[in-house]
């Protein structure tokens, strides 16, 4: 009787466990409790701990949506595009030759505190991010800024006797001596003696420490001679291209055109700080008892590990647009955890790549909900081209052509299928340029268009390959063959050790076997080891690698191969490419510069150093009452954009549309910043 | 006694060096970096952090510099968490990590003891049965199914407690459960045995001659040496539990010292990896010396010189 008793409980107990599984998962429009907070206020999990609310430190992505809330910067991401939408800066211009930026900054932008932001807050951000002291990781964001990586790189000028610095011009006549080093006098903007300076061709600069300069001499044994006996003067703060011509106009100096830089801008690296507030309190700063901020929002509360609560800044010279009185960042790496407060309805969205592999399937289903969209990464192999038999273009070639992209992208999900070096789908421009120069590329280089259409797969075309290179081909049915004397034993493929690497690479292994009749074996290492193996070239044929884009822009990702050191990790240079970006890199027409920067991408793809597989796709959930928090290509939120939607009619539907979509309430709020821009460009033409 | 105390405190300071010296060597050995990310820094970046953190000494004066930051019981500053002290940071999430240990300590105890009791007294019995078949499912089921289980349940079945976070009493629910469970298991089945074995020894059978009543017999003589086994397995118990558990902290998102340590380990971020295994090696030192001395006061058997 008694044991029927405790039976039936057990049972009861089962049931219950089960029924609140199904019944959570099955029917229902909506992925568990899902009703707006009753106040203005969003609750997003943030990911890992922020290393600090220092914009200037920390470098991880989850850091930076919560630093985009408490800081603004010269301009601000547009919330679906991330393109450069005016912020503290209400307008700007650019050089004729690419180098030289103006900001116009609105005169209403207050810190968190009322001191006003003035260009001279600016000056003193940007030389606070490249003080050596500092140490800041993300410091080579901002090493386009002429002289800017040497005063990060602690380098010295070269004084003569007479008091005449050397030059760079003199010592190297490779590409780096641009073209905007020519014009001794430019004009642009009032003419100062700051910008005398910053526009006299560029000094020569060596390192300071000894150490490190001896190894410089080394490889430069005519430098060393030239600044034998001379005065080495260090490079300062003051002497990096950032200006303050009044209190309201920034001009910035830059050592080579870069047409991307205004996309870099928004990073937060980039966000302004306040001076008073960090040299009082030194590195406490930060604290919520000290803390000064810049952005829509400012600091309320910070319980490191449990809340980050953020509330709108009434002193915020967009105040008005701001729509959500309150953020609450919870701070969670644990998957599971985050998708059950989710469900639960205790928070609104979570953070991107959260919703585990194994429940993508199920919440798909959610088409109000989940987020699946091309985003600024890519995944790729790299192929170690100093050691044979990947030495051999041709065997790259075929490695690359005997993996089926497609199916890869399904048997991973989220990812869409990639063959260039850029990722699809974000650069619509940019791809608009590479569709046409393609064309007349192919004629150039007599490539069949089918044959080009199957650059995504094709076997026959790689067995042959293999074949040209001298090696024993057996073929087989669907274009398949067997390699019979590959030298297997030195190609491998080595991973940093994730679950979803070693699905990658298992998928790859037998794409080669089945297509190719070649066993790579496969080596995966802890991360941390992974990294300088592969940047060592201490790996046999093929290593994985992924990238994000740290801008809006193709040269983030091309730039990868740009120099003889390059980050490749491939070991893979050629002099020529560099050129080819150089000249476009240069260009101030952005249509003719996608077409030289595509002919970049082709020339380098043509030597096929890497094997793209796939552009990487966003993966996380919102709540459909949230508006406004969009899947752009980095998943940076403009924060100040985002409302709740109290009316079920208006919430978001079939979230795979929502950037298509228009949403008139934010298209109003950005078409209002805009404005500024558009008015100062008309008058500019006007004045033209 | 006193010198008994005063030998085991003094033998307590070595040890701890010697944890931190091995943890330290154990760090260094690990490849990588605090700073080593997914993107390649540049040289010059990765010297001036080197020389911010004065990992451009040699190793020699590093650990030197480490050992004298340890005697003096500063571990400087995370290297992660810029700005926050070692200290601050031990100090601030330990007490997240106590409240939930200490209530599950309390509620283990509670259950445990009674459940001991009881079964003892009744051994044979249905409640004997019941209680340690409970118990055997309470040690076997491990908490990283528990937790999930109860909050499938409970929250997202029915919807009555919060899945996770720091909050109000509610929040405390779930993880005090999850995380007494084992505890409550282990210490009704020492109870048990332990109270069985004293049941049947001669002081009680004298006791029962002497005509004490059932009561007197139970409270003041048998519980007090059946619960030496409990004793010697809370203490460091109540250590652990203090200093947080990582799988409950991780699966309730509690800002615990537990939680912390493990991303200091992932993030080798050294100065806080080294203060947490210091503050923890002393915090178990410290509660087995308390176990010892209470056998003491627990069984006049049990004498120290």
């Amino acid at each position: 009787m008694k044991r029927e008793i405790f039976c039936g409980l057990v049972l009861a107990l089962i049931s219950c466990i089960l029924t609140s599984c199904s019944s959570s998962t099955a029917g229902g429009r909506y992925w568990g409790k899902t009703e707006p907070p009753k106040e203005n206020v969003l609750r997003y999990i943030s990911g890992s701990e922020p290393e600090s609310l220092d914009p200037q430190i920390p470098t991880g992505q989850p850091e930076a949506r919560i630093l985009m809330a408490l800081y603004d910067g010269l301009v601000e991401y547009h919330p679906k595009t991330m393109a450069p939408i005016p912020a503290i800066a209400e307008s700007w211009e650019i050089s004729p030759d690419g180098t030289e930026f103006i900001f116009y900054l609105r005169k209403n932008a207050k810190f968190s505190n009322g001191d006003p932001i003035t260009a001279k807050d600016f000056v003193y951000t940007f030389r606070r991010g490249l003080s050596p002291e500092l140490a800041a990781q993300n410091a080579y964001l901002a090493y386009e800024i002429k002289y800017a990586q040497a005063y990060n790189s602690r380098e010295a000028f070269v004084k003569d006797k007479d008091g005449n610095f050397l030059l760079k011009k003199d010592f190297f006549e490779d590409t780096k001596a641009s073209k905007s080093e020519s014009d001794k006098t430019s004009t642009f903007g009032p003419d100062t003696e700051f910008h005398r300076f910053i526009n006299s061709p560029e000094r020569l600069t060596v390192p300071l420490d000894e150490k490190t300069r001896e190894a410089f001499f080394k490889k430069n044994p005519k430098i060393k001679e030239a600044v034998e006996g001379k005065e080495l003067v260090p490079v300062r703060a003051e002497d990096i291209g950032v200006e303050a011509i009044d209190d309201y106009t920034l001009r910035l100096k830059l050592a080579l055109p870069a047409p991307y830089f205004l996309d870099l801008l928004a990073h937060q690296f980039f966000r302004v700080v306040n001076q008073r507030v960090i040299e009082k309190f030194g590195k406490e700063w930060t604290k919520p008892e000290n803390i000064v901020t810049s952005g829509a929002f400012k600091l309320a509360i910070h319980r490191p590990y449990d809340v980050i609560v953020v509330v709108k800044n009434p002193t915020y010279w967009d105040a008005e647009n701001v729509s959500l009185d309150r953020i609450e960042f919870y701070p969670s790496e644990e998957q599971t955890t985050s998708m059950n407060l989710y469900k639960a309805g205790s928070v609104d969205a979570i953070y991107n790549h959260t919703v585990p592999a194994s429940w993508i399937e199920e919440m798909r289903k959610f088409k109000d909900e989940y987020l699946d969209h091309p985003e600024v990464a890519i995944e790729y192999y790299t192929f170690n081209v100093t050691k044979p038999p990947m030495n051999d273009i041709r065997v790259r070639k075929a490695f690359a052509l005997a993996v089926d992209r497609f199916a890869l992208s399904k048997f991973r999900k989220t990812t869409k299928p990639l063959v260039d070096f850029t990722p699809e789908g974000i650069f619509p421009q940019y791809e608009a340029a590479r569709k046409r120069v393609y064309e007349e590329l192919l004629k150039e280089y007599k490539i069949p268009v089918e044959e080009w259409e199957k650059r995504y797969f094709n076997p026959a075309k790689a067995c042959q390959l293999m074949r040209e290179a001298g090696y024993q081909v057996r073929d087989k049915e669907n274009g398949r063959c067997e390699v019979l004397n590959f030298p297997a034993d030195e190609v491998s493929v080595t991973y940093n050790t994730s679950e979803s690497n070693k699905a990658v690479a298992e998928f790859m292994q037998a794409q080669w076997k089945q297509n190719l009749g070649i066993t790579v074996q496969l080596r995966n290492m802890e991360w941390k080891t992974f990294l300088p193996t592969r940047k060592a070239l201490d790996y046999k044929g093929m290593a994985r690698a992924g990238w994000v884009g740290d801008y809006m822009d193709p040269n983030t990702f091309l730039k990868l191969f740009y120099g003889p050191d390059n980050d490749s990790s491939t070991g893979w240079y050629d002099p020529k490419f560099d050129r080819m970006l150089d000249e476009a890199n240069s260009e101030t027409d952005p249509e003719k510069r996608f077409e030289l920067l595509a002919r970049a991408e082709f020339y380098m793809l043509q030597a096929q150093p890497v094997i793209p597989l796939q552009t990487q796709a966003t993966n996380w959930i919102k709540k459909p009452y949230v508006k406004g928090l969009y899947p752009n290509p980095g998943t940076l939120h403009a924060w100040k954009f985002v409302y709740i939607e109290r009316d079920p009619a208006k919430w978001d539907r079939d979230v795979d549309n929502i950037m298509k979509e228009s949403d008139p309430i934010i298209e109003e709020k950005i078409a209002r910043l805009m404005q500024t821009q558009i008015e100062f460009e008309k008058r500019k033409k006007a004045g033209a | 006694m006193l010198y008994f105390i005063i030998r085991r405190l003094l033998i307590i300071i070595p040890t701890a060096l010697l944890v931190v010296s091995v943890t330290w060597l154990l760090i260094r050995l690990a490849p990588g970096n605090f700073y080593t990310g997914e993107k390649k820094l540049p040289p010059a970046i990765e010297e001036n952090i080197k020389k911010k953190y004065g990992l451009d000494k040699s190793m020699g004066e590093q650990y030197l510099m480490m050992i004298k930051n340890v005697l003096s019981g500063d571990f400087g500053d995370s290297l992660k968490y810029q700005g926050q002290s070692v200290n601050e940071i031990i100090r601030r999430h330990l007490p997240y990590s106590a409240t939930i240990g200490i209530l599950a300590y309390l509620l283990a105890l509670i259950v445990g003891l009674t459940a001991g009791i009881l079964a003892a007294l009744k051994q044979n019995s249905l409640l004997d049965y019941t209680s340690m078949a409970i118990a055997m499912l309470g040690i076997s089921i491990p908490n990283f199914v528990l937790g999930p289980i109860l909050v499938i349940i409970f929250a997202l079945g029915l919807y009555i407690l919060p899945p996770a976070r720091w909050g109000g009493i509610s929040n405390l629910i779930l993880p005090v459960v999850t995380l007494s469970a084992i505890y409550a298991a282990y210490i009704a089945r020492l109870t048990r045995a332990g109270m069985l074995e004293i049941l049947r020894s001669d002081f009680i059978r004298t006791a029962r001659a002497k005509g004490l009543d059932e009561k007197t017999i139970l409270l003041r003589h048998a519980l007090r040496g059946g619960i030496i086994p409990v004793v010697s397995f809370t203490g460091p118990a109540l250590a652990h539990l203090l200093a947080g558990t990582v799988v409950v902290e991780k699966i309730f998102a509690i800002p615990g010292l537990g939680n912390i340590f493990i991303q200091s380990v992932l993030n080798r971020d050294e100065p806080l990896i080294l203060g947490i295994v210091a503050f923890l090696s002393i915090l178990i030192m410290v509660f087995n010396l308390l176990v010892d001395i209470s056998y003491g006061f627990l069984d006049p058997r049990i004498r120290y010189s």
